[in-house]
């Protein structure tokens, strides 16, 4: 009788064990393999052991997929990676198995092969093959982790992204800000601009092909659209006006931002090649940070026109405007998530800012950070994770990324301090 | 007899005690400091002929107060008096506000000022404005800066 309630009672404590702190998904990721042989076989094997490397810590970022750290010397044949020993993995606890290999093309490029199993059942979820550029390694890997990813939870992924953000030099008076670029990864940081202006909020455009920002490059805030491929920019509205907030619609056709037009901050609407604004707001007062949601029917918008900052949704052409917003404090900096299940906003109150999410009707209100000097979620496109900005009290910025679990919010290592992060879209 | 020579005892300590004070120090450095020309000339001008070039405000308020009010008076007083001159208003937001609300009340804070300056006579054309927010140190104060 004892030997049946025992192991009864373990799988009810394993059972309240994970529903306290949801577990990852184990993943085992060994060496990527190849079919060539002799001195082009290794070369081929050093590739696959790069990719696989980069597979690895693109997983590790995640909340919800925990990769194996894998061990060079465990050779792997070619022809284990549509025939997998799963019993092997399922032993070192591996519930997910990603693996592929590496092949010399005659015209010098590479095919990269990328196979996900369920190691528990045994059979196939994805495969995928890329033909990419000799040194194009890390791009391969990226889409190799998406699709691993994608498959265990079912989110896009997240790993061929990038992320804009200011980067921040010196203090006070002194201080320089410069609009960086960098892969989700922290690999390829570029600036946009050189630091001679004092620049805020990087906006992407869906597909990360263009850039939206505010500069102070001639005098007075206003908002600024940059070509990421072809350097070229212009200001996004004619005039002299103090303009700010940009947001790209998410089919990339329209910009939506904030205008002062005397001491009245409204929000207007233009088409990102230019065009005359359209407004949409007119209440006196401050109505700013306006965020699409993902099918561009409606715009979720912050508003202190009912004395407090307040969250507000309308319709695209303006119309409709309510209020969600009503759990006591002020609320800012509204985003909405790229799957259209969630708002994530800003949070004041008399003991700081924290992130925080709500559901477009306002209802399911959770805190995610706990301050003090947190603001500016956006959404990585899993619509799982927030990267935000944190102050801490020696006024020194940095970015950290939280996942809606519920787990610590984790810092992203930036070159330097960072503020105004925007991570984009999947590119493709 | 000798009291006189008491009180001029005292008179000389007090003499002595006085040449100690502060504003004798600073007339005697005067020479040293740098003859201001142009603007920087005007700027100094401006700024003591108008008791300062900044106002403040409460938090999270974009009122002018008494005392903002009577600042203004004195600095439209002398901008009417120098209509060759162009000035900007700088508003700052609040340090606990969010990036994009306290660019806005910056902003608002400092067409509330030109407007007060335009009210009391400043011809519009004299004066813009823009908004640090909360991106610079210095919050909660518009600050008139001349330009030209």
């Amino acid at each position: 009788m004892k030997r049946l309630i025992l192991p009864v009672l373990l799988l009810g404590l394993a059972g309240a064990a994970q529903a306290q702190q949801p577990a990852a998904t184990v993943i085992a990721v060994p060496p990527l393999t190849s079919p060539d042989s002799g001195d082009k076989g290794n070369q081929m094997l050093a590739v696959g052991w790069n990719v696989t490397q980069a597979i690895e810590a693109d997983l590790r970022q995640t909340a919800e997929v925990m990769p194996l750290r894998p061990n060079r010397d465990d050779y792997y044949s070619y022809p284990e990676v549509t025939a997998p020993t799963f019993s092997k993995w399922r032993s070192k606890g591996a519930k997910a198995l990603v693996t592929g290999f590496v092949q010399g093309r005659s015209d010098g490029r590479l095919t990269v092969g990328c196979y996900v199993y369920d190691a528990d059942k045994g059979r196939e979820l994805a495969r995928k093959g890329f033909i990419i550029g000799a040194n194009d390694w890390r791009r391969a890997a990226h889409k190799c982790s998406g699709l691993a990813y994608t498959a265990i939870t079912g989110a896009p992924g997240i790993f061929d992204t990038r992320i804009a953000y200011v980067a921040e030099n010196g203090v006070g008076e002194a201080r320089t800000r410069r609009i960086a670029v960098m892969d989700s990864d922290g690999q390829n940081q570029r600036y946009l601009t050189s630091g001679d202006a004092m620049v805020l909020t990087p906006r992407f455009s869906p597909k990360a092909s263009q850039l939206a920002y505010v500069s102070f490059a001639g005098g007075r805030p206003a908002v600024r659209v940059a070509n990421l491929d072809s350097g070229q920019e212009r200001p996004l509205v004619a005039g002299d006006p103090i303009s700010f907030a940009p947001r790209f619609s998410p089919d990339g056709s329209r910009i939506a931002f904030s205008m002062m037009l005397g001491a009245n901050s409204d929000i207007y609407v233009v088409g990102a090649n230019g065009g005359l604004p359209q407004r949409l707001t007119t209440a006196p007062g401050i109505d700013t940070d306006p965020s699409f949601s993902p099918d561009g029917s409606k715009i979720v918008f912050e508003s202190d026109r009912g004395g407090t900052q307040q969250l507000y949704v309308m319709n695209a052409d303006g119309t409709g405007q309510r209020r969600i917003s009503f759990g006591g404090g002020w609320y800012a900096a509204p985003s909405w998530s790229p799957d259209g299940e969630w708002i994530a906003f800003t949070r004041r109150g008399q003991d700081g800012r924290r992130i925080g999410v709500l559901k477009a009707d306002g209802s399911g209100e959770q805190t995610l950070t706990s301050g003090p000097g947190d603001e500016g979620p956006s959404w990585a496109a899993s619509s799982r994770e927030i990267l935000f900005q944190r102050t801490a009290a020696n006024t020194r910025t940095g970015l950290y990324r939280v996942a809606l679990d519920g787990s610590e919010p984790r810092q992203l290592a930036t070159p330097q301090d960072g503020s105004d992060p925007d991570w984009s879209g999947v590119a493709d | 007899m000798r009291k006189a020579a008491f009180l001029l005892a005292l008179l000389l300590g007090a003499t002595a005690a006085e040449a100690q004070l502060p504003f004798l120090r600073k007339r005697d450095a005067q020479p040293q400091q740098p003859v201001l020309q142009g603007i920087d000339a005007l700027r100094a001008e401006f700024a003591a002929q108008s008791g300062g070039t900044m106002v403040y405000f409460g938090s999270e308020s974009t009122l002018l107060g008494p005392p903002a009010r009577t600042a203004l008076a004195l600095q439209a007083a002398w901008l009417r008096r120098h209509p060759e001159v162009v000035v900007r208003i700088e508003g700052y937001g609040d340090s606990l506000d969010t990036r994009d609300h306290a660019l806005a009340v910056g902003a608002r804070r400092a067409e509330d000022v030109r407007s007060y300056l335009v009210l009391l006579g400043v011809p519009a054309v004299q004066v813009s404005t823009t908004s640090w927010g909360k991106e610079r140190p210095g919050l909660g104060r518009a600050v008139t800066v001349l330009v030209r």
